[in-house]
């Protein structure tokens, strides 16, 4: 058994400014994801709601090895990409123009 | 094994990192679906009348439609956002590698029945793998931080499909299920004796060969001994037999007129100017005589002028995700290179090949359903 290995997480190159700055593309990453996070947790949520659904109890094992079935699949697929359209409706916005 | 886990050398995200993955897929799919579609109309009403009105002509080539694009803070948040989103993309999928290595690489050591791995430290990687990671994997696909590591692999082998979105096929094979269409469509070659894929990473697109060529000796090369570590572990979770080995496509070991066949799968444009020619004439080096070469990559070579956005948009790689060759690649005479190294000339062809993808509209679909293949036999006398 090795030490907790730690992978590289930033890739070498060149790093382009896209908005105004720096400062304005790096929160944009940050709101990308914190969004990111709120549709884990909502998955999540989801989950926990269709175990108990199911059983009174749960382990953490249970969540981590739920299966969503199809309909819930393309359930939480759909509700992303509700998600992604309100967060990103401003850019969205602005491309129709 | 999960929905997510395609064969046994693929690690099984938790619930938290199998539903960040797939938000990283929806988004994707959204950037393609819903706002890369309204950069053309959106150029064309608000970008390209601006340059008119103050030059009385429409932009001319790529780079004025991009010193135009460059600026557009509309345009630039759809960039911006396709590129955190393949940044999102490996670190969701690094978090579950990570976390599953020490157990990965044990299980990797259980899968080497089938085929051999010959790795040779000696192997220098080139400068153009190592100046910037490529697709802006974080460490390339060479970096190995622990003994036997295969983490490169893996994480390439699980963020395909969210690249992609699905749209690879649970092996990953569409590219080289591409080439082998165009083969059996094209060309007449007999049940090689021997294959080569260079540049093959994790072997995804050197087994599909093994498939249609059962009795054939596959071998592919690559420089990235994780790469090769994994290419080899999971073929064998697969059940194919290949023959890995670590060396590099610009000088390989194999003795002249070793192989009827030689792939390549996306390399070319990873690779150099000097590289280029180099590779050219090894593969010739490497053929019997009669065999063929194919290479699949993302470029095509244009003849005719195309619309100046279009050729723009379809930069956005280079640019944005470290894929600094592309652009020189699709100046370079290949022709030339391809009639110099000895190939007859009659049967170099730049063609493309017809990947069977599921998804055709905006972004991924424009850039890999029609790929870009370059074909050309060695001749027929020894």
């Amino acid at each position: 058994m090795n030490a907790k290995i730690e992978l590289p997480r930033i890739a070498k190159g060149k790093k382009p400014i896209y908005l105004d700055d720096r400062s304005i593309d790096n929160l944009m990453a940050m709101i990308m994801t914190l969004t990111q996070e709120i549709s884990v947790l909502r998955d999540r949520l989801d989950t926990i709601e269709h175990l108990l659904a199911e059983k009174k109890t749960i382990s953490l094992e249970d969540i981590d090895t739920f299966e969503p079935s199809d309909d819930l699949v393309k359930q939480r697929k759909e509700r992303r990409q509700l998600l992604l359209k309100r967060v990103l409706l401003p850019i969205e916005k602005d491309l129709e123009k | 094994m999960t929905s997510k886990q395609k064969h046994s050398m693929q690690p099984q995200p938790n619930h938290d990192e199998s539903v960040r993955q797939d938000f990283v897929t929806d988004l994707r799919a959204f950037l393609t679906d819903e706002i890369y579609p309204k950069i053309t109309p959106y150029y064309e009403k608000n970008v390209e009348p601006e340059f008119i009105k103050e030059r009385n002509r429409k932009p001319k080539d790529k780079s004025e439609v991009r010193d135009l694009m460059l600026k557009d803070k509309s345009y630039q948040s759809w960039s911006l956002l396709q590129r955190l989103s393949q940044q999102m993309m490996f670190t969701a999928v690094i978090d579950t590698v990570e976390r599953t290595l020490d157990d990965l690489i044990e299980r990797s050591k259980q899968h080497n029945s089938l085929g051999t791995l010959e790795l040779d430290n000696e192997v220098e990687i080139p400068k153009y793998l190592t100046a910037y990671d490529i697709h802006q994997q974080p460490g390339g696909y060479h970096t190995e931080k622990i003994e036997d590591d295969i983490a490169p692999g893996v994480v390439y082998d699980i963020s395909l499909p969210i690249y992609s979105r699905n749209s690879m096929g649970d092996e990953n094979d569409l590219l080289s299920q591409a080439i082998i269409g165009h083969m059996q469509k094209y060309i007449k070659l007999p049940e090689p004796e021997r294959m080569l894929d260079i540049g093959c990473a994790i072997g995804n697109s050197t087994l599909p060969f093994a498939k249609i060529f059962p009795n054939a000796e596959i071998h592919g090369i690559d420089v990235a001994s994780p790469c090769l570590r994994y290419a080899h572990a999971r073929a064998n979770a697969l059940g194919v037999t290949a023959h890995f080995s670590q060396q590099n496509a610009e000088q390989t070991n194999f003795e002249n007129e070793t192989f009827d066949l030689i792939t390549s799968c996306l390399l070319l444009h990873e690779t150099s100017h000097d590289a280029i020619p180099k590779i050219i004439n090894e593969a010739y080096r490497l053929l019997k005589p009669g065999g063929w070469m194919m290479h699949l990559d993302v470029y095509p070579f244009h003849r005719e002028a195309i619309e100046p956005l279009y050729d723009f948009l379809k930069d956005w790689e280079i640019i944005n995700n470290n894929e600094n060759f592309s652009g020189a690649l699709r100046n370079m005479n290949l022709q030339q290179i391809f009639e110099d190294a000895g190939f007859i000339k009659d049967t170099i062809e730049f063609t493309s090949a017809e990947a069977d993808g599921q998804y055709t509209k905006g972004y991924t679909g424009d850039f890999y359903l029609k790929l870009p293949i370059y074909l050309a036999q060695k001749p027929n006398i020894p």
